[in-house]
């Protein structure tokens, strides 16, 4: 190699890593806002800059000075905006998982063990309940829809937040990281006109949820006293608190081979 | 969710699987800042 090519790789490794380093900080970015309803609002941003870069290039000199004069402003239009994001992005940074997405297998299991006990407390009471476990598609846009809680996975809560006439029985609860992220939570209703006609909304709700993402849903039946759990559109129900335990872990586990 | 026993090539089949997309418009969005970032320290000399 000769010595103008070593001079040439040695000046390009520092544009190189200031790219990767932009990369990595806007994909984490639009990652953050993916499956929030800012996430359209950031794609606006994004074709304006486009478009701005655009103007330049071509020497569009009016349309250029109209959009450096927009950006000027919008700094405090994106502030108002993405208000309740930044200031949920700035609480998250501080928290433990973001940096670590995934549970230790005992961490696991007694979430799992918390979820299946209530669920079957909550069936032999005959409440209804509707509890989604977050994978790898986020549930951002729906714990929105919900009352922010983010506490551990217990019994006692679950079953308190379920019961008749409290103010979140309504809706679900979405576990997120190994913990209660939000309850009353509003889950798409499918469409499916598969579904027979005993099931109710809620089994709606976790299968529109389903549909739409990766989530697990467990859905506990008032009128049937059952526990059923979805995933992948698929309806798995009448399950015992041990059976629920097993094949959730097992779906967990299967998805982490998939991908 | 558990990290245990997670292989390298799930690892980086995951890395081009999860949100595809994202990664190669945030890509290109990288670029162009680099690169209008450039052009603005260049004529201003800064």
């Amino acid at each position: 190699m000769s010595t103008s090519a070593i001079a040439y790789l040695w000046n390009a490794w520092k544009p190189a890593l200031e790219i990767l380093i932009l990369w990595f900080v806007i994909y984490h970015i639009m990652l953050f806002f993916e499956g929030t309803r800012a996430i359209q609002v950031l794609r606006g941003i994004i074709i304006l800059l486009v478009a701005f870069f655009l103007f330049q290039k071509l020497g569009l000199g009016i349309l250029d000075w109209l959009l450096t004069k927009l950006f000027a402003i919008s700094v405090i239009a994106i502030l108002i905006i993405f208000h309740p994001e930044i200031r949920q992005g700035l609480a998250r940074l501080g928290q433990r998982h973001l940096f670590i997405t995934a549970l230790r297998e005992e961490e696991l299991d007694q979430v799992l063990k918390e979820i299946a006990a209530a669920a079957d407390a909550l069936a032999k009471n005959k409440i209804g309940a509707l509890i989604a476990i977050e994978r790898n598609d986020p549930l951002t846009a729906y714990v929105a829809s919900g009352v922010m809680i983010d506490a551990r996975v217990s019994r006692d809560l679950i079953e308190t937040v379920f019961t008749p006439n409290s103010l979140l029985h309504d809706g679900g609860i979405i576990i997120q990281n190994g913990r209660i992220a939000a309850a009353g939570c509003l889950f798409p209703l499918s469409q499916s006109q598969d579904l027979s006609r005993i099931y109710g909304t809620r089994h709606r709700a976790a299968l529109g949820l389903s549909d739409e993402t990766d989530a697990l849903a467990i859905i506990v039946s008032e009128e049937r006293q059952d526990i059923s759990l979805v995933s992948k559109g698929r309806l798995y129900k009448d399950l015992s608190p041990e059976e629920l335990v097993l094949k959730v872990k097992e779906m967990i586990k299967e998805k982490k081979k998939d991908a | 969710m558990p990290k245990d026993n997670i292989s390298l090539s799930y690892r980086i089949m995951h890395w081009f699987t999860y949100h595809p997309w994202l990664k190669i418009i945030s890509l290109l969005l990288a670029i162009l800042v680099w690169f209008y970032v450039k052009g603005e320290i260049q004529q201003f000399n800064y």
